[in-house]
């Protein structure tokens, strides 16, 4: 089949299934049934994305755009197909990591009822469908289009269990928040327009080399990337999106969507390049937001919320790495990224599934009941940290190495990996070593086929994918990484171990209370629990927003509505005073009559 | 030959002072021959200088606005007899239910 036909395919595809499962009747109500066609969609979109991604990989480039609402010499958008060395890897990524989590849902959702499970699955597809249209997109239109779709799919999947006041008001938290973000999205592709006449991005990088824009608008486009990747001070939605199922969690909040900033920043480098301050900034928020998250995730218990502010840390270091220019090593680490943290969602959920609890003080000794979860989850969390053989080293070294000219941030970004091995090594610790600290625990069983096969798969590919580092880079176009173990590698390694050294130390079955958080990192613990951003928000939100209002609020009551009540009240007034001339005489009228006439002939014998 | 100033003077004699009638009489019917005395006032001015130009137009004129004065009159009548069956008065003072 054709290329063109194909890349239509991959969009399309989840889209009809989103159709068909959400509207008509007889499949929604039937939630495995929605579930089967979803997920038997979606691994056809990665059997297209896999043959794609082979074209891609022969350097065979696709760009198809349609003109939308054309008119006599212009259109007033466009849409458009692309397939190059950049779409290819995530259109792969985005099916496969979905394949794997809609497969897995089927089985760790079985106990929902059918109708929610049809809901859930028609958002699946849709997302998918989303997605896809984001990595394909040739323009800037339809990018944000889809840029808003997949943001609509994250509020209505974490507001699966709608029921539940607290994943009601993580959904609405996190689309306001995106909200936000996404209205300097636009205000920037506004702009860029306005200066450009233009939303084609490859027309786009071309004229940013002749013209640069100026770093307002390039922030402004980042503060989109910052709400959809999570960067400080806009990541506060993220650890709340864990209300949503961990499927879901895994797939949009891990894995695809979450990335889906760091796909624009590496699509749209040219643009962020073109200005270097800009550049900068964005190199500070990533690296800030990295040890940030890393920070807060070590005095987590929530094991979700664990591996949120990771995935948060992880994003801080992308951002970070194409702040510093290193826009391979974003994208690489993007994809290895994508499997280990979406394996180690699926294992936390599947650890979940077994006991009941996501609080990691509740768990201990579960090596004993789930000897798979505990390796895979274990695969997952050496990738992570950066152990050699595993992805995560290798991509990891390339984000690393590409922050070596900025001291200071190179320095952050490695104490960042020694939290990151610490706060993921401790979290295995609770969870497999020891004993049991539950009944729930106590009684934890190892999930079934349909969850650990998609585990099995994405543990493989978190082990092998950092071996593809060249090939990837090949296919891209985006540099030659040519890996080399060097110093930062060296020290990145030495820091990974000692984390996991002290996992094991502080919170392994010899230390006294494995659950306590350690001394060193109770001031961390205790600004945690101060909740400063989220307190920022609210002080911002009844401070600013409230006093704005009422400011509003007076102009609108004592000025505008004071005009309008001066015109009544003359009216009113001069009614009044004037009523008194009617007496209702007839002598009188006549007499005004009379009084008139005279006027006349006075003004028609004097003026006239 | 008395000339025709001194008929125009007594007609805006009589035209005053039916308009003052009209303007200070409070019975419907001292109103009522006010006006017709203005009316006149008017006839007599017609008939004056009808006379002193020599044709006969003036006169016509007279005849004709004698004629509306009387149709007038009688619409006048009806409305005075009107006002006193529903009001049991003909003092336009009491009529003045009009009033803002």
């Amino acid at each position: 089949m054709k290329s063109q036909a194909l890349l239509l395919l991959v969009v399309v595809l989840p889209a009809l299934c989103a159709g068909v499962t959400g509207l008509i009747p007889y499949v929604r109500r039937r939630g495995m049934l929605a579930g089967t066609l979803s997920s038997l969609t979606v691994l056809a979109t990665l059997v297209m994305s896999l043959v794609l991604l082979g074209r891609a990989n022969g350097g065979e480039k696709v760009i198809v755009n349609v003109q939308w609402m054309p008119e006599a010499g212009k259109t007033l958008a466009e849409f458009g197909l692309r397939l190059d060395g950049i779409s290819a890897p995530m259109l792969v990524v985005v099916s496969l990591v979905a394949a794997m989590v809609q497969i897995y849902s089927l089985s760790y959702l079985h106990e929902e009822p059918s109708e929610s499970l049809g809901r859930y699955f028609t958002w699946h597809s849709l997302f998918v469908f989303s997605m896809q249209a984001l990595v394909v997109s040739t323009n800037l239109m339809q990018l944000f289009g889809a840029w808003e779709l997949v943001g609509l799919c994250s509020y209505l999947l974490i507001g699966y269990w709608w029921a539940k006041p607290s994943a009601g008001k993580a959904a609405v938290k996190a689309f306001w928040v995106n909200k936000f973000g996404d209205a300097a999205f636009l205000i920037a592709i506004i702009l860029f327009h306005a200066q450009y006449k233009t939303w084609d991005i490859d027309a786009l990088e071309n004229q940013v080399r002749v013209t640069p824009p100026g770093a307002l608008v390039v922030l402004l486009l980042f503060m989109g990337v910052m709400s959809k990747s999570a960067q400080f001070p806009l990541h506060v939605w993220l650890p709340d999106a864990m209300e949503g199922p961990t499927p879901v969690s895994a797939l949009l909040h891990a894995a695809t969507m979450v990335a889906a900033g760091v796909y624009l920043l590496v699509r749209f480098f040219p643009v962020f390049a073109a200005n270097a301050d800009a550049l900068t900034v964005i190199m500070y928020i990533g690296i800030f937001t990295a040890l940030f998250a890393a920070l807060t995730a070590t005095v987590q218990t929530d094991v979700k919320k664990v591996l949120a502010y990771s995935t948060c840390s992880q994003l801080g270091y992308m951002v970070a790495a194409v702040g510093a220019g290193g826009k391979l090593a974003a994208y690489f680490h993007l994809t290895t990224h994508a499997f280990f943290k979406a394996l180690l969602f699926l294992a936390a959920g599947s650890i979940i599934h077994g006991v009941h609890s996501n609080e990691l003080p509740a768990m201990g000794g579960l090596w004993k009941k789930m000897k798979l979860t505990t390796v895979l989850f274990g695969i997952g969390v050496l990738a992570i940290a950066g152990i050699p053989g595993f992805s995560g080293f290798f991509s990891k070294d390339l984000v690393l190495e590409q922050l070596e000219h900025h001291t200071v941030v190179w320095v952050v970004g490695l104490l960042t990996a020694g939290l990151t091995a610490y706060y993921m090594g401790k979290a295995f610790v609770l969870a497999f070593a020891g004993e049991a600290r539950s009944d729930g625990a106590a009684h934890a069983h190892e999930s079934g086929l349909l969850m650990t096969g998609p585990m099995v798969l994405l543990a493989v590919l978190a082990v092998v994918a950092g071996f593809f580092a060249n090939p990837f880079a090949r296919l891209t176009h985006l540099a030659e990484p040519g890996f080399h173990l060097t110093t930062t590698g060296i020290l990145a390694l030495v820091l990974a171990l000692g984390g996991l050294g002290a996992a094991w130390l502080f919170h392994g079955p010899r230390a006294k209370d494995p659950a306590a958080v350690p001394g060193f990192l109770a001031p961390v613990d205790a600004l945690v629990k101060a909740g400063l951003v989220d307190r920022f928000y609210e002080w911002s939100y009844r401070v600013v927003m409230l006093g704005l209002a009422k400011i509003i609020g007076w102009v609108d009551r004592y000025l505008v509505d004071g005009v309008m009540n001066l015109f009544g009240w003359v009216a009113l007034e001069g009614g009044a005073a004037l009523r008194v001339v009617q007496t209702g005489r007839a002598p009188d009228y006549v007499f005004a009559v009379v009084v008139g006439l005279v006027a006349l002939m006075a003004w028609g014998y004097v003026g006239g | 030959m008395v000339p025709v100033s001194s008929y125009m003077l007594l007609a805006a004699g009589m035209f005053s002072m039916g308009l003052y009638g009209v303007l200070t009489r409070k019975n419907v019917l001292g109103i009522l021959l006010s006006v017709e005395l203005m009316a006149n006032a008017v006839n007599v001015n017609l008939v004056a200088i009808g006379r002193s130009l020599g044709d006969g137009r003036g006169e016509a004129f007279a005849l004709f606005a004698i004629a509306l004065t009387v149709a007038e009159v009688v619409v006048g009548l009806a409305i005075v007899i009107f006002l006193h069956r529903s009001r049991r008065s003909i003092d336009v003072d009491q009529a003045a239910s009009m009033h803002g």
